[in-house]
């Protein structure tokens, strides 16, 4: 099991730049995380809701809600969706936090973010056409489609994406770099605002109108904060994964 | 010009905004009572943008008895029903309409950098506020880069002074470029920040806490900051400083209108060739409606501003209004905004605490041994859970590995670097072929750095590292972005260089004025809003003939 003090389950400081296997991290015992792991196990965001303000409440208690159904994306583009969505973000089991359905619901909404690069389409389209160059890549490998594909053959797929390894012409035209930004500029937006996320990582959460007090001194919790685990935490580390 | 001031007790003068604050509720005090003038009532002034040029503008005008006009492309805020405490919530706060971007190193524009609605960018910003120094009004002189103001420093300082009062502000003493005092003492430093200081120390960095727009003490109506962290979602609590709360409450108690939900679209000129009014598109309204005005100005900031006026071609102006020597939009610059985060062994939680906490201006004047011409200042910031997920993934990481850096979350503390860009004139913004809702085109800003931008950028950014190195990092992620705007219709002395003159007047229309952030000629490595509402105060009282009675 990696030290936490020194970091050792950090990529950049790990002999091969990779991140362990997640079956090293503490299962939630308290609350939801996607994939129920996270280092804050006793830590549930939720439980502080009574104290936020009632239109910033009802924006986060939405997102728990069932999803609606895709109306953007198409009956044959919700699977690579998905599945593209799940490989970005390294939700290979469930609980898994809805970020296809979240993205769609902007894209059908119209939400833009203010800028569009001079030589990109709108995100729109450079979702579609991302999506329809992941089916291809995984044709190629004879697969079906990117959704059917295995997950090894998914992930060398988005490394190749993910590095601007593809060429421009696997993606419709689209320069792969601007693209990859696009789809991680939605996706991140979309995971790192639910609840279930902020459990995972120990953040606070909407802080009005309580607010902090332990501000200087380092290591200083509040009441309602919990400590992060340790290394010698031995309890519940996510075991099943290996079984 | 150094004055000592009393913490925390002394009000500003010509401005009661704080009191007339609601203690319990977040309005805009007035809203319902406001007067309303008619189109065709010719004002005195209409001011486009409510943000912090036109605010100020506004509000100084209304107190010495102008009639004004001020329209807003953006909503009347309502902060506590329309504000949340969420980084993916507030997405509504930002200047969100398409704006295409292209250039070598183009600049993403949206929740970056620009705000929509009544209050401006400053609704969002994160809340330093430095003031310029002295040599920024002269680079060109003593550098032999950018450009020269038409104005020095000395003109600026009473209203810095002013403005500071007025918002107010809390740092400690200002060692850097004219040195100067608060208005309100430091605030507590955050755990994160504490960090960079110690880092700093130890290379001999000189750090100061502050100074931000944010109220340590007595007030009037205006509350006390809660540590809360959610400053650039717009601050429910009304500690942190917005036109909304520092100048449109007088601005409504003398007499003037924001007209929100207006989307200015041409400045309309008479046949004599005066700006008798402005177009605008109302919301939920088809046909587009005109008032009229005696005196015009605008206040849209650096990519809104080119693109109105390069909007509003007229007989005599065909490559758009004060456009004939082909300036408008030039010389647009951002600052290089570099944020680097260092990992530490114990829990550091940036998320509490404000952004903005402590900051250096050490390196702000050129220093040949450096290499490059001007420098840059150093200021902490704490990105929420998505910022930080951008931070990480700008360094390649997804998948697993971005999960693992997400979840170390906690432990990191990061610094941020303001890069004082120099302007270009290929730096500019035209009109794009895309076309807004209401059919006008949207504008097209085009960006690319110069090799003098490129040393400082590289040159920051390892004393960023090195900093979160001698605090003990033990391992530094850095993303490489640009913030604010500055320029786009810059003021000079003559209109082959410049579109404004040492006034903020138009060169080409003798009526018409520029009040926002655009009309600066060089950037300097500090914030701009301060300079931006020093400026419109300046050319307030520059209009209205007096100096206020101290
Ligand atoms: C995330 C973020 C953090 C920042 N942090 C800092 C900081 O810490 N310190 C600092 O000094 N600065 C900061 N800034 C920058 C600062 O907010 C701006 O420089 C400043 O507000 C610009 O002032 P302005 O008056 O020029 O324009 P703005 O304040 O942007 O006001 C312009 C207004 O005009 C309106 N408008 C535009 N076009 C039209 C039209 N056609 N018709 C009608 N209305 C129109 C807009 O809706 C807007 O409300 C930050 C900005 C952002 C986005
Ligand atoms: S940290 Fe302070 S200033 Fe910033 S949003 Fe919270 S209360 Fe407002």
């Amino acid at each position: 099991m990696p030290e936490i003090r020194l970091g050792e389950h950090l990529p950049n400081l790990r002999a091969d730049h990779r991140p362990p296997h997640p079956s090293w991290l503490p299962r939630q015992r308290r609350g939801t995380t996607a994939q129920m792991i996270g280092r804050y196990p006793d830590y549930d965001v939720m439980e502080n809701a009574s104290s936020w303000d009632r239109a910033t409440r009802e924006v986060v208690e939405a997102r728990l809600r069932p999803p609606s159904r895709m109306r953007f994306f198409g009956p044959s583009e919700e699977p690579t969706m998905r599945a593209l969505c799940d490989t970005l973000l390294a939700q290979d089991r469930d609980p898994k936090v809805p970020v296809s359905e979240m993205v769609d619901s902007d894209l059908a909404e119209g939400k833009e973010d203010g800028f569009r690069y001079a030589d990109m389409p709108p995100d729109e389209t450079t979702w579609r056409l991302v999506l329809a160059g992941m089916d291809g890549l995984a044709r190629r490998a004879d697969w079906p489609d990117f959704a059917a594909a295995s997950e090894p053959l998914r992930e060398e797929v988005v490394g190749r994406f993910a590095a601007a390894e593809l060429a421009a012409e696997t993606l419709g035209g689209l320069n792969p770099e601007r693209a990859f930004l696009v789809c991680m500029r939605w996706v991140l937006s979309a995971f790192y605002s639910h609840p279930w996320a902020w459990n995972e990582i120990g953040f606070g959460g909407p802080a009005y109108p309580r607010g902090y007090m332990r501000m200087s001194g380092v290591g200083l919790l509040e009441p309602h904060e919990r400590p992060g685990a340790t290394s010698e935490d031995p309890v519940g580390l996510a075991r099943e994964w290996d079984e | 010009m150094k004055r000592r001031l009393l913490r925390g007790s002394l009000a500003p003068p010509e401005n009661d905004s704080r009191s007339l604050l609601d203690a319990q509720r977040r309005d805009l005090p007035g809203e319902a009572t406001m007067r309303r003038y008619r189109d065709d009532d010719e004002v005195d002034v209409c001011v486009v943008g409510a943000g912090a040029g036109g605010s100020v503008l506004a509000q100084r005008l209304a107190r010495r008895g102008w009639s004004v006009v001020v329209l807003e492309a953006g909503p009347f805020w309502h902060p506590d029903r329309d504000w949340v405490s969420d980084e993916a919530g507030s997405h509504h706060l930002y200047w969100t309409e398409r704006r295409v971007i292209g250039g070598t190193d183009p600049v993403e524009l949206g929740k970056n950098n620009s705000g929509r609605g009544v209050g401006g960018s400053m609704v969002h910003f994160a809340g330093y506020v430095p003031r310029f120094h002295p040599s920024d009004f002269c680079t060109r002189t003593l550098d032999g880069v950018g450009a020269d103001w038409p104005l020095r420093y000395p003109e600026l300082a009473a209203h810095y002074e002013r403005v500071e009062l007025e918002l107010p502000v809390a740092g400690q003493h200002w060692p850097w470029g004219d040195p100067h005092d608060y208005p309100h003492a430091p605030h507590p430093v955050s755990q994160a920040a504490q960090v960079v200081w110690r880092g700093a120390e130890r290379l001999g960095i000189r750090m100061r806490v502050g100074p931000v727009a944010i109220v340590n003490g007595t007030f009037g109506n205006r509350p006390h900051c809660i540590y809360r962290g959610f400053c650039l979602q717009g601050c429910k609590v009304g500690a942190k400083a917005s036109p909304l709360v520092t100048h449109l409450p007088d601005a409504l108690a003398h007499g003037a209108e924001i007209r929100a939900d207006c989307m200015a679209s041409r400045v309309v000129l008479d046949s004599s060739g005066r700006a008798s009014g402005v177009s605008y598109f109302a919301r939920g309204e088809l046909a587009e409606r005109r008032q009229r005005a005696r005196l015009v100005a605008l206040a849209c900031y650096s990519i809104e501003t080119p693109r109105l006026l390069l909007n509003s071609a007229a007989p005599g102006f065909p490559g758009g209004l004060c456009n004939n020597e082909d300036q408008v939009g030039r010389y647009v610059m951002v600052q290089g905004a570099t944020q680097s985060a260092g990992r530490f062994p114990d829990e550091l939680r940036m998320y509490k605490g404000p952004p903005p906490e402590v900051s250096s201006e050490d390196f702000y004047e050129t220093d040949p041994g450096r290499g490059f011409a001007r420098g840059f200042s150093i200021q902490t910031v704490s990105p929420l859970p998505i910022g930080w997920a951008e931070h990480v993934a700008a360094e390649g990481h997804w998948g697993r590995g971005l999960r693992e850096y997400m979840r170390d979350y906690n432990h990191w503390t990061t610094v941020g670097v303001l890069n004082e860009f120099l302007p270009q004139a290929e730096n500019r913004v035209t009109l794009a072929d895309d076309r807004d809702a209401h059919g006008l085109p949207v504008a097209r800003f085009d960006h690319g750095l110069g090799e003098n931008d490129r040393a400082n950028q590289e040159y920051s950014g390892r004393i960023a590292r090195h900093i979160l190195e001698a605090a003990g990092a033990q391992d530094v992620l850095t993303i490489r972005r640009y913030a604010h705007l500055i320029g786009g219709a810059r003021m000079g002395t003559a209109p082959d260089h410049s579109v404004v003159d040492r006034w903020q007047r138009t060169w080409a229309v003798e009526n018409l004025y520029i009040a926002d952030g655009s009309v600066c000629p060089t950037q300097g490595s500090a914030n701009p809003a301060l300079t931006i509402m020093a400026l419109a105060s300046r050319l307030a009282e520059h209009l209205a003939g007096r100096p206020p009675a101290a």
